[in-house]
This record gives structure tokens, sequence and C-alpha cells, in this order.
């Protein structure tokens, strides 16, 4: 039947490619294309219609999906991979005010690494994820199985749910500058104020608080997306084990850790992760939030790392900062990557 | 658990509906907030208490489109699709090679892929910052086009891979006995089959790159401001304008909100990462 529907669509799109002249090597037996590009041997015009002639040539088959991502890898390696050498280079030199000058080995990599602020960065950073992302995980979960439950109108609450994720961040901090700005802030003095929670202040300018403030926003921005990725693989799993668990009589409870939890497990994973490493480079709203104060109290390493190069234009200390922090990144990500792949199959 | 496994009461599920809305009234009443700060006259704003009710005003409006804020818009709109439509030219074959084909060195080149995506864009900013002075590509479309491949195409490849995996094989082996060619396959059966893992997929790279703020920040200018960055421009020596700033916050949310209402479920099914075989 398929092979039908696609002879039919072959023969009427003969034509058209005929004249189209259809460019890109061919592996289409004995046309005159082939003949032309040279590209294909006698080995292809002996193949038969038979299920080997599905295989081809292996000399093509090598290079076929070379040339498919070349565009890409190339582009990304201009983007992303030069860069990085770049980046190295800069951070083995001597390099402030844009000015790049003598080669001073591991000089600004010692002084990054003896840096007291460099040290509070990290800790800030740790601190914001280990609060915030179990946050947003346990919420988004939880949100989601509650929406994989007989909801109606979804198609209204659904992009609805997901506005605080998919508004830019930088409106995010906007909006939570608003809505907790000191003395008129609709959350300031209706909510902290009123419970003696902060003075006439904004949150974001108390050094005790601030972080926690922000980490909140982050859980306001981020948990809709938990809860959708996750409501998209509820949505996505097979219907048979529940069927089965139904006839056994399982309860909700066992069928959620017996079922559910397991088949979801490599999407948990890997959504977590990446919001693991998202929340490590939060930098738009921490910037127009509270940009890194009072003080260093909020100073993640990536508004650190802006400070040090647009602020104190010392662009090798600046670029160490950036290479540790890429090396670590790319560390976690090539375990993050064989974990998932290789035991949850997730890839 | 998908739907069909238990038989809830109609009682149930609208509970379940109640608790739902009650929750997004909650967590979505400050952006409502902002909306009516659109049209909230100054003293209301700032008034302790807090005014619930105010005469609207259109001054806030007046105001940013004195600023030229117009233009900023333009300038987010070209440089979302330009990036974006570069990505899918160029991501698209990709994505089906690492889902069809095997490659030497296939993991480490998806691991290259994976690692750019991941990679603080604030460690980038200062290479293309000193490159892109070199080569005059600062405050210009192309140079930014080109930074905000780091984290789409990447993006874009990784997640459009996991829709390329579910186009059914047999179809390509049954055109191949047919006499199609790769570029003929690629062209007229893939491309159509795939084009709604390419809308879920580029409008979300479309909200990453209209939504971004560090790059355009830092390597834009005066020539190509896009609209989160003219946010900060709000606050002027003469106080923050916090109304004109709403307008700003709701204008970049309406264009991303639409596109989110009209293509959902392929918005959602984008958000599995690839870590879901549908």
């Amino acid at each position: 039947m398929l092979r039908a529907v696609i002879r039919v669509t072959v023969a009427r799109m003969t034509d058209r490619i005929a004249k189209a002249n259809a460019c890109g090597p061919s592996w289409e037996p004995g046309t005159n294309e082939d003949k032309a590009r040279g590209v294909m041997t006698s080995v292809s015009e002996a193949v038969p219609l038979n299920a080997a002639a599905a295989q081809p040539p292996a000399r093509e088959r090598f290079w076929y999906p070379y040339l498919l991502i070349a565009p890409s890898m190339l582009t990304l390696t201009v983007v992303s991979l030069i860069p990085f050498i770049y980046t190295v280079y800069l951070s083995l030199h001597a390099a402030k005010f844009g000015r790049v000058t003598d080669f001073i080995g591991a000089d600004n990599y010692m002084t990054l690494l003896t840096d007291p602020r460099f040290w509070n960065s990290i800790g800030i950073a740790l601190i914001f994820i280990a609060i915030a992302v179990p946050i947003e995980f346990m919420l988004g979960l939880v949100g989601a199985l509650i929406l994989n439950q007989n909801v109606r109108g979804r198609s209204v609450l659904i992009p609805l749910l997901f506005m605080p994720t998919m508004m830019a961040p930088i409106v995010v901090g906007l909006l939570w500058k608003i809505m907790l700005a000191g003395s008129w802030g609709l959350i300031s003095y209706n909510v902290l104020e009123r419970f003696h929670l902060i003075g006439q202040t904004s949150i974001f300018a108390s050094s005790g608080l601030a972080l926690y403030a922000l980490i909140f926003v982050d859980v306001w921005q981020w948990t809709p997306f938990m809860m959708l990725a996750f409501f998209a693989g509820l949505q996505a799993l097979p219907l048979g084990p529940y069927r089965a668990a139904a006839v056994d009589g399982a309860n909700d409870v066992q069928i959620f850790f017996n079922i559910t939890l397991p088949m979801l497990t490599p999407l948990l994973v890997v959504v977590g992760l990446l919001r693991f490493i998202d929340a490590f480079k939060v930098f738009d709203t921490v910037y127009i939030l509270t940009g890194g104060g009072p003080g260093i109290t909020t100073e993640t390493p990536s508004i650190l790392a802006n400070k040090m190069t647009f602020e104190f234009w010392n662009i090798g200390e600046a670029s160490a900062l950036a290479v540790l922090v890429w090396i670590a990144f790319f560390a976690f990500c090539n375990v993050f990557y064989q974990i998932a792949k290789k035991r949850l199959n997730a890839f | 658990m998908p739907d069909e496994t238990k038989k809830p009461t109609a009682d149930r599920g609208l509970i379940w509906t109640a608790i739902v809305v009650v929750y997004a009234a909650i967590v979505l009443f400050p952006i409502f907030w902002m909306a009516a700060m659109m049209v909230m006259p100054d003293e209301a704003m700032f008034a302790r208490p807090t005014v619930w009710l105010f005469t609207p005003t259109l001054e806030h409006f007046r105001y940013v489109l004195e600023l030229g804020f117009s233009w900023n818009l333009f300038a987010s709109f070209v440089l979302s699709v330009l990036s974006t439509g570069l990505v899918i030219v160029i991501g698209t074959p990709a994505a089906y090679a690492f889902a069809r084909f095997d490659m030497k060195f296939k993991d480490d080149l998806f691991l290259f892929i994976l690692a750019t995506r991941m990679a603080p864009p604030v460690c980038l900013v200062i290479p293309f910052y000193l490159i892109f002075a070199k080569l005059s590509l600062l405050d210009t479309f192309t140079g930014l086009t080109l930074a905000y491949m780091t984290f789409n195409l990447s993006f874009y490849v990784w997640v459009l891979r996991s829709f390329c995996r579910d186009l059914p094989v047999e179809i390509e082996e049954a055109a191949a006995l047919e006499g199609w060619s790769r570029v003929q396959i690629f062209r007229q059966m893939v491309f159509p089959l795939l084009r709604n893992g390419i809308v879920a997929t580029a409008v979300l790279c479309f909200i990453f790159a209209w939504n971004e703020f560090l790059f355009a920040f830092m390597l834009g200018g005066e020539a190509v401001q896009t609209l989160p960055v003219s946010i900060p421009k709000l606050i002027t020596s003469q106080g923050v304008r916090w109304g004109e700033m709403a307008v700003v916050g709701i204008a970049a949310l309406l264009p991303v909100l639409t596109a989110v209402f009209v293509l959902q479920r392929h918005i959602v099914r984008g958000l599995t990462l690839g870590a879901v075989k549908g």
C-alpha cells in the first residue's frame, strides 16, 4: 500500500524533478545526472530493485551524513570553539582595558583562585541552585500530575501557566522589581510590610534577604517550564502498563511509584539537569534586580565575570574565570550525557 | 498518567480544574497587575495604601512611542527572524543526520553541540566583544545573529533530532527503492513530514532570541537595540519610568504569548528535549 502510494507520487514528480534538475548527489540508478557527476559507479547501475537496493554504496553512506552536519559544525566551531580558544589565550596574558600585552602563564588563574570574591560567587551560585532547583522540580512534578488529571480547558490554561517562563528574563526581573519595590510595591506594601517582614525598603536592598528574593523569582519563572515538560512526558507515556495495573487492581500510589516514575525518569533527569545548568548561568534577572548587591551578597559567577570585563576591564582575569566555568561545565555535560545516554537511554 | 486509565467522575475533574485555575490566578496576578500599570497614572502607582481603582491614562504609551520604541520592536523582530531562519536552514539537515545515520565520533560531535548549549553566555561575551570589535561586527545584525547561533543552533539540532527519530524509516527506504535520490527524499519527504517538529523547535528558538538580553546588551548598541535592552533605558535621571516599563514588558510578551496559544501542542512536545520517545 505504502509503496503504491509512493510509486504514484514518484511518477508524478518525475517531470518536475527533471525540469528542476535536482541538485546534489543522487543514487538513482542510471540517471543522466549520476553519469554527468561521475559520482556513481557501475555498482549502482547494476543494482536491482530489491531490498538490497535500499542500501546505498558504502562510499556514499560514508560522506552523506557528514555533508549534512557540516554547516552546523562549521558554524558552531566559529561561534563556540574559536571564542573558547581565544578566551584561553586571553586568560594566559596580561589583558587590561582591552589591550593584550605580556604572556604571564597561570598568573590570572592564581589571582582568581586566591580571590575571596570568586569563591563568594561560587558559594552564592551553589546556594541558589540548591534551593531553587529542587523546589522547581517538586512543584513542577506535582503540577504536572495535577494538570494530567481530568482538567478542563487545558488549551487556555497551558499557555497562561507557561507565561512566566516565556517572558523575557529581563521583563521578569522588571516585574518583580515593581511588585517588590520599596514602600509602594504591591507585594512589599500589602504582604511583606503588613506582616513586618521588611520595612519601607525593597527586599532586594536587604543583604540578608536579597538572595532568597532572587530564588523566589527564579522559582516563579521556571516552575511552569518544569511543569509543562513533565506534563508533556506524562502525556506521551504508553497506556499498556496502566491498563495492566488497573486489571491487577493497583492503587494510585503503587501506579505512580512502579509505573509512572520509572518511565518518566529519563525526562526528569534531562530536564532537571538542564535547569541545574541554566540556574548556574542566571544573569538577566539578577542584573536588573540587584546587580550583585547589596555589596556582593548576590554576586553570581556570571555577574562577577561581567563586572570584571565591563566595569573593571580586567579581561585576563575574567577570561580565566570563563575558562574555569567552561571546563567545569564541559566536564559536567560529559558526565550528564554519558549517564543520560547509556544508563537512561534518554538521548 | 494518561487520562484514559482512570474514569474520574465529572465532579473530580471540576475540582482539579478549580485547583489549577486558583493556582494560575495567584501565580499570574503580578502579570495582570503589570498590564494594569500600562494605563495607571503615576499618582495611583506610588500610592500607599495601594489604589485598586483609578482613571486609565494613555500617557505611558505616548512616552514610549516618543522614545522610539517602535524601532526597538523592529530590531527585535528582524534579529529573531534572521537568527531563527538561519538556524532552520543549517540545523535541519544536521538534526536529520544525527537521528538517521551512523557516523564516526557521532557521540563526540553531539556532545560538542550539547556543550555549546550549556556554555554560559557570559563566558562567550568576552571573546565575542573583542573579536567583533576587531571585525567591526559590534552593533550589527550580522554579529548578533552569529552570537545567537551559540544557544539556538545547538538547541535546535538537539530537539529536532528527537522529532527526526520519530519519522518512519520504512517510508524513506521505500522511496529509495523507487529510485529517489537522497536530496529528493530529504526535500520532498522528510522535510514535509518534519514540518510540525520544525515549527515547534523554531518557535522556541524565536522566543529565546526574542527574549535574549546579555548578547544584545553587550554586543548591540544604538543601531541594533532590541526590546529587552531598551528596558534599562527607562531608568532615567529623573527616576524610573515604571508605567513605561510595564508597556514595553507587556509589548515584549504579547507576540510570544500569541505564538504559544496557537502552537501550544507542538511547543509542549518540544519541551521534552528529546527525552521522551513519542
